[in-house]
């Protein structure tokens, strides 16, 4: 599914931020990423999301080589990744329906097919109430819950999500974890960075710690 | 549950500086397309009547008599194949054609004033010039003839000038449109970069993203074409209705012909004029389309 190879990453002519990174997740893997900040975390799931390439090493990503694919295959491979930014990257002049609605809308679905699935993953969510809502109006926590929304609802085969649960309380922490099990369970391959230690003892998953942009230890 | 919203924020894209801009061009493109319309129009008057028309001329010399020579000269163009009438100027108005050059003539019997004959012949079937110079020159004392292939030539020469000074300003128009609207794009697309990133992300391909872009660059083209269209007829319409004197210079004539010319010639004025609103949306469009997909194409 995923599989990194001494992978080196620096940006322009500064130092490296990501050292030879090393690692494979297989199919319906399920699996932490933690360190402390600047480690690298952001840096790292942006190669895997295909916003960066690497400087250096070997990036096979859903069965293909990062480094011989095309402009033309991105789109292709981007809709089987789901991605949860740190900063949530939501779209500030759409609702909340229509933000999670975006990647349906992207891959050209109609919307007579998938709204009921957007108000129940919305629902489920907690944020029935503010589909009709727009970002600036939502508070952190209502924007992080959009964001995982977005990133899962077209059940993707890889989700990548970058402190997922930052802004939520432990209560609904708790709430989005068994979303990301529930997909696991399904088959989507899940990889999480996050600072969060109670989540990663709740979900008791292997766990890979990043230090300097390196990977020094996998529990 | 509403409809989508649109994908680019509308307010974030600057058009409407770019729909005034175009609205000026093809404001300017619809005069430059009546002049040109107008010059067509004037250089196909004056070369059918300059090409149905000849003109003999009778120097006066000191030994004959004008009037006898006139009358030789006459009775030698009837006799010609090809010559459908002929008029005699009298010395009046000889003389009136050389006022516009040496002012009101008050002694006209003392001066020599070369006499005209105008000769209108069938352009289907022309008669032989060079035959009938050589035939004037030697039965008529002081006769040549005038075909006015020199005029002809020169009004050609200036029409053709002033036509493509209307091709390259319609041209300039249409540089100058194409350049506005990739600006106006590459702004749109600077304006609205975090959008078209998580755009990418969520895997829209570049025509999906261009398609956004699209509409309202063809709403704009559209709206400015018409604008551009409305304030040129306008334009000819206040100039038809302008004063018509002689400082006018035959502007005042030459709108009124453009617009109110009998439906068979019209027609086309009105067919050229309806295109620029049409050229304008095309321009828009497939300018903003191939810079969009320029640009996108240039990202990861």
């Amino acid at each position: 599914m995923v599989r990194l190879e001494n992978v080196g990453l620096r940006y322009g002519q500064g130092p490296e931020v990501l050292r030879d990174v090393s690692f494979a997740l297989r199919r319906g893997d399920f699996r932490f990423l933690t360190g402390p900040s600047g480690a690298g975390k952001t840096s790292l799931l942006r190669l895997m999301f295909l916003a960066l390439k690497p400087t250096r090493g070997l990036i096979s990503l859903l069965g293909k080589d990062v480094a011989t694919i095309t402009r033309s295959d991105l789109p292709g491979l981007r809709r089987r990744i789901g991605v949860v930014f740190q900063e949530f990257r939501l779209l500030d002049h759409l609702t909340t329906y229509d933000n999670v609605a975006l990647p349906l809308r992207v891959a050209g679905q109609r919307e007579d097919n998938y709204r009921a699935d957007v108000m129940e993953l919305l629902s489920w969510v907690g944020l029935s109430e503010q589909a009709t809502a727009y970002p600036p109006v939502l508070s952190g926590g209502e924007k992080q819950r959009a964001a995982i929304a977005r990133a899962v609802i077209t059940k993707p085969e890889l989700l990548l999500a970058d402190e997922p649960t930052g802004n939520v309380d432990p209560a609904l922490g708790r709430r989005l974890l068994r979303l990301f099990m529930e997909l696991n369970r399904m088959g989507t391959t899940v990889f999480i960075a996050t600072h969060d230690t109670q989540l990663i003892d709740q979900a008791r998953m292997p766990v890979l710690h990043l230090e300097r942009g390196h990977i020094v230890e996998a529990a | 549950m509403n409809r989508h919203g649109p994908i680019i924020p509308p307010e974030a894209a600057p058009l409407k500086t770019l729909t005034v801009a175009m609205a000026i061009m093809c404001f300017l493109a619809c005069l430059a397309i009546g002049a040109l319309i107008l010059i067509n129009r004037a250089v196909d008057a004056w070369t059918g009547g300059l090409q149905s028309e000849v003109t003999v001329q009778i120097r006066q010399l000191s030994d004959a008599r004008i009037e006898d020579e006139i009358a030789k000269a006459e009775t030698l163009l009837k006799q010609t194949p090809g010559v459908v009438s002929t008029t005699v100027l009298d010395r009046e108005a000889a003389a009136k054609l050389l006022e516009p050059w040496l002012g009101p003539i008050k002694e006209l019997d003392e001066l020599p004033i070369p006499r005209l004959i105008r000769v209108t012949i069938n352009p289907a079937a022309p008669p032989s010039f060079d035959a009938l110079n050589v035939a004037l020159s030697k039965q008529v004392r002081g006769a040549s003839l005038d075909t006015h292939q020199r005029w002809q030539t020169e009004l050609t020469r200036m029409a053709g000038v002033l036509k493509y000074l209307s091709y390259a300003v319609l041209a300039l128009i249409a540089i100058s449109a194409i350049a506005i609207v990739i600006f106006a794009t590459r702004t749109v697309l600077d304006a609205n970069r975090d959008v078209v990133d998580v755009l990418h992300l969520v895997g829209a391909r570049d025509g999906f993203i261009a398609r956004q872009v699209q509409g309202r660059f063809l709403k704009t083209g559209l709206m400015a074409g018409c604008a551009g269209l409305l304030a040129g007829l306008m334009t000819f319409l206040l100039l038809g209705f302008s004063g018509s004197g002689p400082g006018s210079g035959g502007i005042a004539e030459a709108s009124r012909s453009l617009l109110f010319a009998p439906v068979g010639i019209s027609w086309r004025s009105y067919a050229t004029l309806l295109a620029v609103p049409i050229v304008a949306t095309l321009i828009s469009v497939l300018t903003a389309k191939f810079t969009l997909m320029r640009m996108l194409h240039g990202e990861w």
